[in-house]
């Protein structure tokens, strides 16, 4: 994107990691063991992340079947740790806080009996909250890079599509690229946001391989990314369905006060109950223009 | 006359009554948090002001007049009011097309007692910023005939369907107009055609203006300094709501495939084309490539989307451009202010620490989880979503199966 011109080597870069660990997708309920090799990547590419630049930041999400919340850094009471022989405590601390987060928020976490699908969309727009807040709080002339990554074996959801939306405009408004890793399934609609923000969306062919997977295509910053060979990006289809059969279609009829689209012509619209007017052909406004 | 009765004072009077009256000086003996309460005051209000659930009028036509006669070269706004005019239409433009997708915008200059119209109404604003860039080393000269000015825009507004909504929006420096003909007759066919216009005047309020304004049912505001004319302008960004007379229809719309480059495979569309759009420029702007979204009626090749079709005429957009603007119609409740009394210790969204400062925490109705003010604003003016209400499940998810199911065939 165009937006990424005006930063400079110097500049501070907030990586904003949204874990899944949800026990009801797929990958975990094949195999429970999953989540903390899962975890041990994602810790080891944020410390990655940190590593690039001191001046860089972290933060990591967790994204649970009961509601989201921050792993690291915690906005409750901090740990106490001791140092470890051989290891920078910063990263120490930030393992330790991840972990310790993250179990605390299994053991308080309701039993589920069926599966529920994760509300990554609201996780996501708790991050963009998040980023904003570490922007202002910036001092005046440095120029935050900030970029969201999920890592997520969840599906597609239905009744998050406003909020997805509502949150990829966001994220482009606020100059923050979006990545995708996803683990299990193809995601549709994160993909739309990854192509409207300009990241990189990358389904993982072998879950042992993560952590490789995640340091080769994402721990490049996105204003370098251009300059590597990194997988093409896939193609996206934004072709609209109608309300009216749900089938894509591409020539449709759109309401002018909610925005339905309709496959055929009707009087009254099903979503907002507007009469329309009698259809009358639809002149071309071309020739007017020209005027 | 009737309107004189229904202002009491002027618009720019009462926003600054007795301002001193409201500033206290805190324990520190600064006046500092006081200003800034009383900012955060106004921009709640107005954010409350929001009517919800009316019907709105998305597609909207709208020609800014932009004044390029001699009083716009008054160094009053830093550096010239021109120079500051065309700066905070740039960035109206793109706001405006980031909030209301599927309209469009076209631009006309008065100078010299003529109206030049620069750029037709059109809904890609690539080109109309690159014309702002270029204004700014435009001479300015003569007076300006607002008549002109009206007229013109009048001619294709009228022309525009039922179902859009018609507005003109002047930015005016001058205080003297000349015309060729009697402006109440402009006037009246404006309101007949009911084109809203609304006025922002660089320097003084002038009644011709304001009866304009007031009898096409638009906003007439004259500036107090720059952050207050950045405040004028911006209002007229979000949508308005339809009136009577406007119709209601279903419009055709074309959903183009984007045709990307590893489209190879496919043997039909693979080959080389020009896009429509770029035809009649520089050759060196064409490019002649796979690229593109075709048009599904007439196959004519665009680079870029929302469009309305040369060929055929068809307005073609693309799912998301729909999808943008659906926060104006399907807005989010207004928090509630309730006073700090450490019902949380953090904001939900950002997860900032609550102090004794903050005085005041927002409250989402539904899902009832504590906000800080900045939050708050963020998530009204751009997210456009409440992070309790979409993190954390509020109801037992009963049709998953059947939504999934739909959804997959919504987007694929």
């Amino acid at each position: 994107m165009s937006t990424m011109a005006e930063t400079t080597p110097d500049d501070p870069s907030l990586l904003v990691i949204c874990v899944d660990s949800n026990p009801s997708q797929g990958i975990l309920r094949r195999n429970p063991d999953a989540l903390n090799s899962i975890i041990n990547c994602v810790t080891a590419f944020g410390n990655a992340h940190l590593m690039h630049k001191p001046q860089n930041k972290l933060a990591v999400l967790s994204c649970h079947h009961n509601g989201s919340k921050f792993l690291y850094p915690s906005p409750e009471k901090s740990l106490e740790i001791r140092q470890m022989d051989g290891q920078y405590e910063f990263f120490t601390f930030v393992e330790k806080s991840i972990k310790f987060n993250l179990s605390e928020l299994i053991k308080n976490a309701p039993k589920i009996v069926n599966n529920v699908e994760s509300m990554l969309a609201g996780c996501l727009a708790m991050a963009l909250c998040y980023i904003v807040r570490v922007k202002k709080a910036q001092p005046i002339g440095t120029n935050l890079i900030s970029r969201i990554l999920v890592v997520t074996g969840s599906e597609d959801s239905a009744h998050q599509y406003m909020t997805y939306m509502n949150v990829f405009f966001t994220a482009q408004k606020e100059r923050v690229v979006l990545d995708i890793c996803t683990l299990d399934n193809t995601l549709v609609l994160l993909q739309q946001g990854c192509d409207i923000t300009g990241g990189h969306y990358l389904k993982v062919p072998q879950l042992d391989g993560l952590l490789q997977y995640l340091l080769w295509i994402f721990l490049p910053e996105p204003s370098i990314r251009s300059k590597l060979a990194l997988p093409p990006a896939v193609k996206v289809d934004y072709r609209a369905a109608c309300f009216c059969h749900r089938e894509l279609i591409d020539i449709g009829f759109v309401c002018s006060v909610c925005l339905s689209i309709f496959c055929k012509f009707s009087p009254i619209c099903t979503t907002c109950s507007t009469v329309f007017k009698v259809p009358v052909p639809i002149k071309p406004k071309k020739k007017k223009i020209k005027t | 006359m009737a309107e004189d009765d229904e202002i009491k004072e002027y618009r720019w009077e009462t926003g600054y009554e007795k301002t001193w009256e409201e500033i206290q000086e805190d324990d520190a003996g600064l006046i500092a948090s006081s200003i800034h309460d009383i900012i955060q005051k106004a921009k709640r209000k107005r954010q409350e002001a929001k009517k919800k659930g009316s019907r709105l009028g998305m597609m909207r036509h709208i020609y800014i007049i932009l004044d390029c006669s001699d009083a716009m070269s008054m160094p009053d706004l830093k550096p010239t009011r021109f120079i500051n005019a065309v700066r905070m239409l740039q960035l109206f433009v793109e706001e405006f097309f980031d909030q209301n997708p599927i309209s469009q915008l076209g631009i006309i200059l008065l100078k010299n007692k003529r109206a030049e119209k620069v750029a037709d109404l059109a809904g890609n604003y690539k080109n109309h910023i690159k014309i702002f860039q270029n204004l700014t080393k435009a001479s300015l000269t003569g007076e300006p005939s607002i008549q002109n000015g009206l007229d013109l825009a009048l001619q294709t507004l009228k022309m525009i369907p039922a179902h859009a909504s018609r507005e003109v929006l002047m930015v005016l420096g001058s205080l003297t107009t000349c015309d060729p003909g009697d402006i109440e007759e402009t006037i009246q066919s404006l309101k007949q055609e009911n084109v809203r216009c609304s006025v922002i005047s660089l320097s003084a309020e002038t009644r011709i203006m304001r009866h304009l304004t007031l009898e096409t049912s638009g906003i007439y505001s004259a500036i107090l300094d720059e952050t207050h004319f950045k405040d004028q302008l911006f209002q007229h960004i979000e949508p308005l709501q339809a009136t009577n007379s406007q119709e209601c229809s279903l419009i055709k719309m074309g959903f183009p495939h984007g045709v990307v480059q590893d489209a190879s495979s496919k043997k039909d569309q693979s080959m080389m084309s020009l896009c429509m759009c770029h035809l009649e420029s520089n050759s060196d702007k064409r490019n002649l490539s796979i690229i593109g979204y075709f048009c599904p009626q007439c196959q004519a090749k665009y680079c870029e989307l929302p469009v309305e079709c040369v060929v055929c005429g068809l307005t073609l957009v693309l799912a998301p451009h729909l999808a943008r603007s659906y926060h104006h119609l399907f807005p989010i409740l207004n928090f509630i202010e309730v006073p700090n009394q450490h019902q949380s210790t953090h904001c939900f969204a950002c997860q900032k620490q609550f102090q004794e400062s903050d005085k005041h925490l927002y409250k989402c109705p539904k899902c009832e989880k504590h906000y800080c003010n900045d939050c708050d604003m963020f998530i009204h003016d751009t997210l456009h979503t409440c992070i309790g209400c979409s993190s954390v499940p509020q109801r037992p998810q009963m049709n998953h199966y059947d939504n999934n199911r739909i959804f997959k065939n919504v987007i694929l």
